[in-house]
C-alpha cells in the first residue's frame, strides 16, 4: 500500500526513469508488475523462485533496452512485461517438456509488436550469451586481474582507490596493471567469443 | 583491429558491469518486498480474473469446436429453409402459378339472374342448388356440341349448360381430353334444347401471328362478359406449344371461352392464366381443339356425326355486331359435383 501514497507513473514516466536508472522508478515498477508475473509463472506449474528469475530478467529485457535507447514500445508497458515474461517462461517450459500455458492476460496480439519483443528477445540472448561468456572469462582470469576488472568496471571504484587497494606506488601503475588485465581478458573472451 | 578489440572488450565489460549491478539492484529490491502482501494481490488478482478467466480459457479451448457447430447449424437450417423453399415453388408454380378459370361459385352471392322469371321451372333448381364450379363454353355445331375445358367439368356429378338468355339445359359429357385440357359436351339429349342458326364463326387451325387483335366471351360473373387483348406469344405457359400466350384480362370463369380474331374466327380456347405476373392468359390452340375432336370414339358421338362450320359469316361485320352475334353461342358450364 506503499504505492498509493506515492504518486501512480505513467508508462512514459517510468520510461523515462529508467532511462535515466532512477533507483526509485526501478523500484515501483518491479513492484507493480510482479505479482502479474508471479501469477503467471506460479498457474503455469512455476514456483515463487522460477517467477522471481522470470521477472528479474524480464525487468533486465526491459530496463537495457530504456537505457540503450531503443525501446520502442507498441503496446502498453504492462502486456510488454507480461508478454516478455511469458515468453521467457514458455521457453523454460519447453525445456522443461510442458507446453499447455494458461493466459492470465492477453498477451501482445498483433503483428507488430510481437516481432518487436521477438526481435527484443533475441537482442538479450545474444547479450546474454556474452555476459555468460565475460563471467566465464573474468573467472578464468585469476587474481588478483579479476578484483581489480570488477572492482573498477562494475563496483565503479576510482582508480585512487584501487591503487590504495591492491598497494600499487601511484594510479598510473594501477592503470598500466589494469590494461594488462584487459589485454588478458581480450584474449580469454575472444578466444571463446570468437570461436562461437 | 586490435584497439577495436579493445574498445570492445572494455565496453562489454562496462555492460556486463551495469548488469550484474541491475541484478544485485533488483535482488536487493525483491528482499524488500512483502512477500505476503504480494501473495494477497495474486490472490486478489486471480479471483478476479478466476470467473473471466475461466469462461475465457473455456472459450480458447473450444471456439474451433463453437466455430464448426456454428457453422454446420447455420448450413443446415438454410440448407432446410431453401430445400423447403425450392421444394414447394416446383410445387406451387403448377398449383398457383398457372391458376384455372373455373369459378367456384360457392363463393359467389346468389344473382340478380334468380329475379329472371323461369316458366319451366328449370332455373329454379341452380338458384337453390347453385353449381360448385363454372365456367365458359361455346357451341361448336348448331345441333348442341360445345366445348369447354377438361378442367371445368372434371370430377362432375352432372354438368348444366346456362346460355345467355338464361335457359339451362342438362349436358352430357361426350369425351374429356386430358392433355389438351378441352371437353365436348352434347346438348341434344335435352330435350328442351332446340337446334340454333348456324355458328356465324369458323375455326382457324392456322397458327396465328404475334399481335393479332383477338377477344373473347366468357362468364366470369353471371353475366357474358367481353374482353380483347393481342397474342404475346406463340407458346403457352413454360413453352406449351398447344398454347398461345393471350395479353388479355380474363377471371376465373373465363375458361372454356372462345378465343376469337379480328375476322371472327376461334383461334383458341381460354384456359388459364399466370397468377404472378399480370395480363398474361393462355388459350389452347385450336389445332389441339381438332386433334381432340379426332380422338372422339365413334361410339360416344352417337351417330350424331359432329361437323365443324367452315362458313365464317362475321368476317365483314364491325365488332359489336360480331360480338352480338356471337354471344348466343358462348354459354355458361354449371358443374355439380358431390361433396367429399
Amino acid at each position: 500500500m506503499k504505492e498509493s501514497r506515492r504518486p501512480v507513473l505513467t508508462d512514459d514516466e517510468l520510461l523515462a526513469g529508467l532511462a535515466t536508472g532512477s533507483d526509485d522508478v526501478l523500484n515501483q515498477l518491479y513492484r507493480r508488475y510482479f505479482p502479474m508475473v508471479l501469477h503467471f509463472v506460479t498457474s503455469n506449474s512455476g514456483s515463487e523462485d522460477d517467477a522471481k528469475d522470470i521477472y528479474q530478467e524480464t525487468i533486465v529485457v526491459l530496463y537495457e533496452k530504456a537505457q540503450s535507447g531503443t525501446l520502442e514500445l507498441h503496446c502498453q508497458l504492462k502486456t510488454y512485461l507480461y508478454s516478455v515474461g511469458r515468453r521467457l517462461w514458455l521457453k523454460q517450459l519447453t525445456q522443461r517438456n510442458r507446453f499447455m500455458v494458461r493466459d492470465i492476460e492477453t498477451p501482445a496480439a498483433d503483428d507488430f509488436a510481437g516481432q518487436q519483443i521477438d526481435a527484443d528477445l533475441t537482442e538479450h540472448e545474444e547479450r546474454d550469451r556474452q555476459f555468460d561468456l565475460m563471467a566465464d572469462s573474468l573467472d578464468r582470469l585469476g587474481e588478483p586481474c579479476r578484483t581489480l576488472l570488477e572492482d573498477f568496471y562494475i563496483r565503479h571504484l576510482s582508480m585512487q582507490a584501487i591503487t590504495d587497494k591492491f598497494g600499487y606506488t601511484n594510479p598510473d601503475n594501477a592503470k598500466t596493471q589494469k590494461y594488462k588485465c584487459l589485454m588478458r581478458l581480450k584474449r580469454l573472451f575472444f578466444s571463446e567469443y570468437k570461436q562461437s | 583491429m586490435e584497439t577495436n578489440d579493445e574498445k570492445d572488450i572494455e565496453g562489454t565489460l562496462r555492460a556486463y558491469g551495469e548488469r550484474v549491478r541491475l541484478q544485485q539492484k533488483l535482488t536487493a529490491i525483491h528482499s524488500k518486498l512483502d512477500m505476503d502482501a504480494v501473495r494477497e494481490e495474486v490472490g486478489l488478482y486471480q479471483a478476479e480474473a478466476q470467473q473471466s478467466g475461466q469462461i475465457r480459457s473455456l472459450w480458447r479451448t473450444y471456439r474451433t469446436t463453437l466455430a464448426v457447430a456454428a457453422s454446420v447449424a447455420v448450413i443446415t437450417t438454410f440448407g432446410s429453409i431453401f430445400l423447403y423453399r425450392s421444394y414447394q415453388q416446383g410445387h406451387r408454380q403448377q398449383e398457383q402459378q398457372y391458376s384455372l378459370l373455373s369459378k367456384e361459385i360457392q363463393a359467389v352471392k346468389s344473382s340478380q339472374r334468380k329475379l329472371l322469371s323461369d316458366l319451366n321451372g328449370r332455373g329454379r333448381a341452380l338458384s337453390v342448388n347453385p353449381a360448385q364450379v363454372s365456367g365458359s363454353g361455346f357451341m361448336l355445331t348448331a345441333d348442341g356440341y360445345m366445348v369447354t375445358n377438361n378442367h371445368i367439368i372434371r370430377d362432375a356429378d352432372s354438368v348444366y349448360v346456362q346460355s345467355p338468355t338464361g335457359e339451362v339445359y342438362k349436358a352430357r359429357v361426350v369425351h374429356a381430353d386430358q392433355t389438351y385440357d378441352l371437353a365436348f359436351l352434347q346438348l341434344c339429349d335435352d330435350s328442351a334444347f332446340r337446334a340454333l342458326t348456324p355458328v356465324p364463326y369458323s375455326f382457324d387451325a392456322h397458327q396465328s401471328d404475334l399481335g393479332e387483335r383477338v377477344y373473347t366471351l366468357g362468364y366470369p360473373r353471371e353475366e357474358i362478359v367481353y374482353g380483347e387483348g393481342y397474342l404475346s406469344s406463340g407458346t403457352g405457359y413454360r413453352g406449351d406449344s398447344t398454347a398461345y400466350q393471350v395479353a388479355i384480362g380474363v377471371n376465373p370463369g373465363n375458361s372454356g371461352g372462345p378465343l376469337l380474331d379480328e375476322k371472327g374466327n376461334v383461334i383458341g380456347i381460354i384456359s388459364g392464366k399466370q397468377t404472378t405476373s399480370e395480363g398474361v392468359s393462355f388459350a389452347v390452340k385450336t389445332n389441339y381443339l381438332l386433334k381432340a375432336l379426332n380422338n372422339i370414339p365413334v361410339d360416344s358421338l352417337k351417330g350424331l356425326p359432329l361437323r365443324l362450320n367452315r362458313k365464317n359469316t362475321l368476317a365483314r361485320l364491325p365488332r359489336k355486331l360480331q360480338i352480338k352475334r356471337m354471344q348466343a353461342y358462348v354459354y355458361q358450364v354449371k358443374v355439380f359435383k358431390h361433396k367429399d
